[in-house]
């Protein structure tokens, strides 16, 4: 299989780890990643315009349809951002002529042939569990660990199709092939507080932290995030010393899938206690 | 007299130095957050870029072999040909600038420099080739046609020199002890065949003379002269001067062309502090210090060192990469790209006069900026742009050029609401909205349940601080007074999770709605800030 890896803006240098242990675990399920030269997928253009966000979008597209692609991101703000340029794309015809236009000037059109993927439908959909199971060889056990979905992958589901937005599973099902224990708590698709992390910190930290105490009451040892922004705004209360409090670790999924692969730790970028 | 101009330019060239030094420190001063080094060293890439400049490499193969050409070619001209009496002359005892391999070394340098040369002015002229706006830059371009003036001069100078009698002349009289007429004219004529020189009489060829002068020239040029055929550049310029060589001759053009050559070298080396060759002193110092970390980005806490920001040479590496091209392809505010950015802040830190409508721009598109960092990672001169766009935002927002979200919360409800309709001029490339805050199909079935405002993030967490809720935005709207919706700090605060448009039992899209008013507010926002400084204007 390949597939045109969008990393988004964040990975490459502000959560390297995420990246590295991505393609550490695709690599290990023999999956080809090209790196195109892909631009922001228009999710923090978002407030801005739309016409901002959907051009970004549609020309990633179109960049991964010139080159006969699919893209793949780990990214659940990048997936949903591209599920809804697709659908402003798709039902806003004023739109669509104006980006088709501003494409077209640099010679790239998107005809509607390029799927987007995140990792999680993809491993879960695409590749099924049960392959995924064979390749399981350090399953972990007797640790507990709560599942943070993201919102902009999950709703609204019209758009996104990702999962049942009411009762989400297909992480669960994912991290339980891990061996980790899974602890229901209240606010698993709840957002983590990120985007508003830039204008109203104390806000954004305070919607974080009845989380964190949301999970902590359950007794989880560690919180699983498969987004960037996610992961970004919780390693961001790791620094201001709070996450002692609640004693939970932020990991990525991508990390403890790797670790249960028998991957090294150092392919995965892992610096916590695992 | 070339002494003095020689040391002259020296002293200039010296102070041009300091002075730059001088101003660098004092425009370090200008900021709060200065810290040399606070990163730590960064020795081993220093050495690779400064050497092989291996982040222009990787940045691109065909631009770093150009540069490669140039720097290589016009280094072995300083140390071995410009700086001969106290480099050639030390080092190798049999050298002469006439005898191979100089000769032949020399030419091939000035080659490389030449085709160098000419590969950056064809970029600057294929430049506009690219999605978004690029300028010629006038330091650059000095530069570049400086050295090759300087070149071709060279050039000129050795061809002149080869068909010249008069230095022909000149040379039998210093390094020979000719007496007889004959062996004079033995010279002459293998001069001519071998070494192009063009006399004024007209010699008979046979071949005796011409194996008498051979003998001739072994026993006194060779050791210091090897035939011009080395010189393969100089020698084909003078095969094409052969006819002017009368002339050439009669007004000792080669010494002419001698004082050209040599100032034009002394006017690059007095410029070389204000121009773009200073960036040969500049990229080794900006790759010297490590790039801003990653923890840094959240605290908003940059470094700036001013020197760097001088390392840059234009070449657009940055805004080849930028992650918001779309940004700038929407909006055309070139200030959204890096390249322009860097101009901008340099021009800030002059205190130049900044028009507020053009540091307006500036903040509006380094705001877009997501901090991906491709542009420093591209960066051949080394660059720590990242650190310098953090910086920029505490810069523009210290001069009261802040984010809409600072703004509209700083202004009063009255004043939010008052812009007069055609005061707000809204870009012709923003237009396009959802249109779903304007149409009433979109909320008029809203039945005021509150099952949106109860399952809102921001409502649960934040009562006090928060304005409306999610219903009472849409009964705004309801009642008509979208401008008031677009001001609400729950409009501004929101997560955009869609919990509320997912949960909301009519299927109104209320979270898309959320986002049109944060849409059109921004819009609003800007159309108030450039209407104040037009205002402050005419006051």
């Amino acid at each position: 299989m390949k597939f045109a890896y969008f990393p988004g803006c964040k990975i490459p240098f502000e959560l390297e780890e995420y990246g590295r242990s991505f393609k550490a675990i695709m690599k290990k399920l023999g999956v080809d990643l090209i790196d195109l030269p892909f631009n922001c997928c228009g999710y923090p253009s978002r407030s801005k315009s739309l016409e901002i966000s959907v051009l970004s979008s549609i020309r990633n597209l179109a960049l991964a349809q010139k080159n006969g692609l699919d893209i793949i991101t780990p990214c659940k703000c990048c997936f949903g951002q591209f599920k809804h340029a697709i659908y402003f794309w798709n039902n806003h015809i004023d739109l669509r002529i104006k980006i088709d236009a501003i494409l077209k000037k640099e010679g790239l059109a998107w005809t509607g042939e390029t799927q987007i993927k995140h990792l999680l439908s993809f491993l879960h959909d695409d590749l099924g569990l049960r392959e995924l199971k064979q390749k399981i060889t350090r399953p972990f056990s007797n640790k507990k660990i709560a599942v943070q979905y993201g919102c902009h992958a999950l709703r609204p589901f019209s758009v996104t199709g990702f999962d049942d937005p009411h009762a989400p599973r297909i992480f669960e099902a994912l991290v339980n092939i891990t061996g980790f224990k899974i602890v229901e708590w209240s606010k698993s698709t709840e957002c983590c507080g990120n985007p508003i992390y830039e204008t109203n910190k104390k806000l954004s930290l305070k919607i974080l932290e009845s989380k964190l105490k949301a999970a902590s009451e359950t007794g989880a040892a560690y919180i699983c995030n498969a987004c960037t922004h996610c992961q970004i705004q919780y390693n961001v209360m790791d620094m201001e010393q709070n996450l002692k409090k609640f004693n939970i670790i932020p990991v990525l999924f991508t990390q403890i899938l790797g670790i249960s692969m028998g991957l090294s730790r150092k392919d995965l970028g892992i610096n916590i206690n695992l | 007299m070339i002494q003095t101009a020689l040391q002259i330019a020296i002293s200039l060239s010296i102070i041009g130095f300091l002075y730059q030094l001088f101003s660098f420190t004092r425009k370090n001063k200008t900021f709060e957050n200065r810290k040399w080094l606070a990163n730590g060293l960064n020795i081993i890439p220093f050495f690779l870029n400064t050497f092989l400049q291996t982040k222009l490499f990787s940045a691109g193969k065909i631009r770093w072999m150009i540069h490669f050409l140039v720097a290589s070619g016009f280094i072995y001209l300083v140390l071995i040909h410009a700086l001969d009496d106290v480099t050639s002359f030390y080092f190798f005892q049999y050298y002469q600038p006439t005898v191979d391999p100089f000769q032949f070394l020399r030419n091939l340098a000035g080659g490389f420099v030449l085709a160098g040369c000419l590969g950056f002015l064809y970029r600057r002229v294929t430049l506009f080739k690219v999605l978004y706006k690029r300028k010629i830059h006038l330091k650059g371009l000095v530069s570049i046609l400086l050295i090759l003036l300087l070149i071709l001069s060279g050039f000129l100078l050795e061809a002149v020199k080869i068909i010249s009698e008069p230095v022909f002349m000149e040379m039998v009289e210093e390094y020979s002890n000719l007496e007889d007429d004959t062996d004079l004219e033995d010279l002459k004529i293998y001069w001519e065949k071998h070494y192009n020189v063009v006399f004024d009489d007209t010699l008979i060829i046979t071949k005796e003379k011409l194996a008498l002068g051979k003998d001739l020239n072994e026993e006194y040029c060779i050791a210091c002269h090897s035939p011009v055929k080395s010189a393969f550049m100089s020698n084909s310029i003078s095969r094409a001067l052969k006819k002017t060589s009368v002339w050439l001759n009669r007004y000792r053009a080669d010494n002419f062309v001698y004082y050209i050559h040599y100032f034009l070298s002394l006017l690059i080396l007095v410029t070389l502090p204000f121009s773009r060759l200073f960036h040969i002193f500049l990229i080794p110092f900006a790759s010297l210090e490590k790039n801003f970390k990653k923890e840094l980005l959240s605290l908003k806490k940059g470094y700036i060192n001013t020197a760097t920001l001088y390392a840059c040479t234009n070449c657009g590496f940055c805004s080849d990469v930028c992650s918001v091209l779309p940004n700038y392809l929407v909006t055309k505010n070139i200030h959204t790209l890096p390249h322009s950015k860097i101009e901008a802040f340099k021009q800030l830190m002059h205190h130049s006069p900044f028009e507020p409508a053009a540091l307006f721009l500036l903040q509006s598109g380094n705001e877009d900026c997501t901090c991906c960092h491709k542009c420093t990672d591209i960066c051949p001169s080394g660059i720590d742009l990242q650190n310098l766009w953090v910086v920029l935002e505490q810069k523009l927002a210290l001069k009261g050029f802040q984010n809409n979200y600072t703004y509209i919360d700083s202004k009063s409800l009255k004043e939010w609401t008052g812009l007069a309709p055609e005061k707000e001029k809204i870009p012709s490339s923003r237009k396009v909205t959802t249109n779903l805050a304007d149409n009433v199909d979109s909320f008029e079935n809203c039945i005021q349940c509150t099952i949106c405002s109860n399952v809102c993030p921001i409502v649960e967490y934040d009562l006090v601080g928060n304005d409306f809720t999610p219903h009472q935005v849409l009964n705004l709207l309801r009642l008509g007074n979208k401008h008031l919706a677009a001001g609400t700090c729950m409009v501004w605060n929101c997560l955009t999770c869609f919990s509320c448009q997912e949960n909301c039992p009519q299927g109104i899209r209320v979270a898309d709605i959320m986002l049109e008013l944060r849409n059109n507010g921004n819009l609003r926002a800007d159309a108030m800030k450039i209407e104040n400084f037009t205002n402050k204007k005419a006051d």
